[in-house]
């Protein structure tokens, strides 16, 4: 078979691609999956010829539609795959192959419709297929959970592709702990920095330390330095949001060194002690925004207590006043 | 000269009285300083287009026109018609035909974090704002929107919607009901016992901008007062200053979002159908 060369111009996916479904007619025949192996190359070496061939397009100024011709064929390989018998157990590979053209392509809501057919088709047991697989899996459902900001599930699903994955690819868990991350400060859980080191995850930690000492400032400087990057992986949204818990971890070391001074008086802070810390941290916010912080800070629960309008306070309760995320998200 | 209505390209003689590129940058002049209402205004900038595209224009006139057709669109509420302004136009910008592209990246940035619930298109939104786009003011104002609404600040929204630029504050309004409905939940959970209604006024954005007048504050009062009761807030009076409260713990059961029953499919209840049917030639 001809392969592809940057002299010729034009890469030659339409043959390979021939050759494709030559062998996917005569695999739809054959009653064993003694090829599978074969038909995961093919499908394997379709994608990624069909993401060179787009980058030629792209440079020579032409449309770059290859990519997404890769993704129709290999539904219909998923569709040869995903039926009674031996053959099912192939078919997450084929999935995870059409998980990677749509992520590339932008097109992720084409993901839907494979997903539904493994998740919910009786054909499959999900527990059967090969565990590398599972893994692929996991770690893109886990990020179109992120997208869908539903954190709990989104946890679930990168930490069970974390849990299985082989320990040896440093880069496969690099990329699982770049979204697991944000997931887990959502639910009030921070990494060690020892973590952030191994992995080369550094963007994160300024926004970890932010976090931990309440700073609103290093956060904002964090997300602005790093901005390009944590848009373009689709967690800077995520990030964004945990604006509210750094304030509350203010007000929660506001109201610790209160604590010591006058522990009878401490569960009551007043408006103007907040915006004069906040002032003194560089940020100018007047009282009616510092009020405003306070009350979502109560509406969504990471504080227990009430404002009072009249008299300036935020009184927190006497029991639990910054109960644990526990797990649930913002 | 020819005052073109707007029918199917399939009429053979429409396209007999096809006006030519210099008779089109009249057109849009007289539409720009007409002052008649949004449909005759939206009709006849139709037209315009349809005999730019007929005649394969594709240049700073087109851009002009798509950008006239927009705002217009944007100030009487009609999203929809808006929408399809701003999809040719991110085309067109694309092509490098100068226009307002930065005014528009603002606009584009707040219908999609406002009107859609598409994470992904507003990421790449935002990814795809260029490092002069981030320094105009009107991106800037947009950008400050997201972050308001990201952390349900609702006191800076209203503040950003006081004094927003350009026709941001067209795309806040269409958001202003939801936020607001938003801030009286959570005022309800928060404050104990009770919230002034003037204090909600202010920071809900009722008060007029002339807040030294006190007409003003008294219509945006009542604008309030009302506003609360449609959506099932409890009110009560101050016995000492004789001021309206909210009374938080019991309103936090009964708010409720009303059924919208003016809604008009371009969003200007003004416009009536007869209106369009009256409609001078």
């Amino acid at each position: 078979t001809p392969t592809p060369s940057a002299a010729s111009g034009t890469p030659t996916p339409p043959s390979r691609r021939l050759l494709g479904s030559a062998f996917l007619q005569e695999f739809r025949n054959w009653e064993t999956p003694w090829a599978m192996e074969a038909m995961h190359m093919v499908a394997l070496e379709i994608r990624l010829l069909a993401e060179k061939a787009d980058r030629e397009l792209v440079m020579s100024g032409k449309n770059p539609d290859k990519l997404q011709a890769a993704g129709s064929f290999l539904m219909k390989v998923f569709g040869a795959l995903a039926v009674k018998g031996p053959k099912r157990v192939g078919a997450l590979y084929v999935t995870c192959q059409l998980f990677k053209i749509y992520f590339r392509l932008g097109t992720v809501n084409l993901c839907r419709s494979v997903i539904r057919s493994i998740e919910t088709a009786r054909n499959f047991d999900f527990e059967d297929f090969p565990v590398k697989d599972k893994v692929t899996y996991m770690y893109y459902t886990g990020r179109l959970e992120v997208f869908n900001e539903n954190f709990l599930v989104a946890d679930q699903k990168l930490t069970y592709a974390l849990m299985h994955c082989n320990p040896q690819s440093e880069s496969n868990l690099r990329k699982i702990l770049k979204f697991l991350i944000p997931v887990k400060l959502s639910i009030g859980v921070l990494p060690r920095r020892t973590l952030l080191e191994k992995y080369n995850l550094l963007e994160y930690a300024d926004i970890v330390t932010s976090l931990r000492r309440g700073d609103l400032r290093l956060l904002k400087q964090a997300l602005d330095r790093h901005e390009d990057q944590l848009l373009k992986c689709g967690v800077y949204l995520v990030l964004e949001k945990l604006e509210l818990q750094v304030y509350r971890r203010l007000v929660k070391k506001i109201h610790i060194i209160q604590r010591e001074k006058e522990p009878s008086k401490a569960h009551q802070i007043k408006l103007e002690v907040l915006v004069k810390t906040l002032q003194w941290l560089g940020i100018t916010m007047d009282v009616d925004e510092v009020e405003c912080i306070m009350a979502c800070l109560i509406y969504k629960n990471l504080i227990k207590g009430y404002f009072a309008h009249k008299s300036k306070v935020l009184v927190l309760s006497k029991q639990d006043p910054f109960p644990k995320l526990n797990g649930k998200p913002v | 000269m020819p005052c073109c209505c707007f029918l199917p390209l399939a009429s053979l003689s429409h396209l007999l009285q096809v006006r030519p590129e210099d008779v089109l940058e009249k057109a849009l002049h007289m539409v720009e300083t007409s002052e008649k209402n949004y449909l005759y205004k939206c009709d006849q900038l139709k037209s315009i287009r349809q005999d730019l595209t007929v005649q394969r224009i594709q240049n700073e006139l087109t851009v002009k026109v798509y950008e006239t057709h927009a705002r217009f669109a944007l100030q009487a509420g009609d999203l929809s018609e808006y929408n399809q302004c701003q999809s040719q136009l991110t085309r067109l910008y694309g092509e490098g035909i100068a226009g307002c592209h930065l005014e528009f990246s603002a606009y584009n940035l707040l219908c999609v974090m406002l009107h859609s619930n598409n994470k992904r298109d507003l990421l790449s939104s935002m990814a795809s704002l260029s490092k002069e786009a981030r320094l105009d003011e009107t991106v800037k104002h947009a950008l400050a929107v997201h972050s308001a609404v990201s952390s349900g600040n609702y006191v800076m929204f209203f503040k950003l919607y006081k004094k927003a630029p350009g026709l941001n504050s067209c795309l806040m309004d269409l958001y202003v009901e939801r936020m607001r409905f938003e801030a009286i939940k959570c005022m309800s959970k928060s404050y104990r016992p009770t919230v002034p209604v003037r204090y909600v006024t202010r920071v809900l954005g009722f008060t007029r901008v002339d807040v030294l007048c006190e007409a003003n504050v008294a219509d945006g009062l009542e604008e309030c007062e009302e506003w609360l009761k449609a959506h099932g807030a409890v009110l009560t009076v101050d016995e000492n200053s004789g001021e309206l409260q909210i009374d938080t713990k019991v309103s936090s059961a009964s708010l409720y979002m009303p059924e919208p029953d003016n809604a008009v499919s371009h969003g200007d209840a003004s416009l009536a159908v007869d209106d369009f049917l009256a409609r001078a030639s």
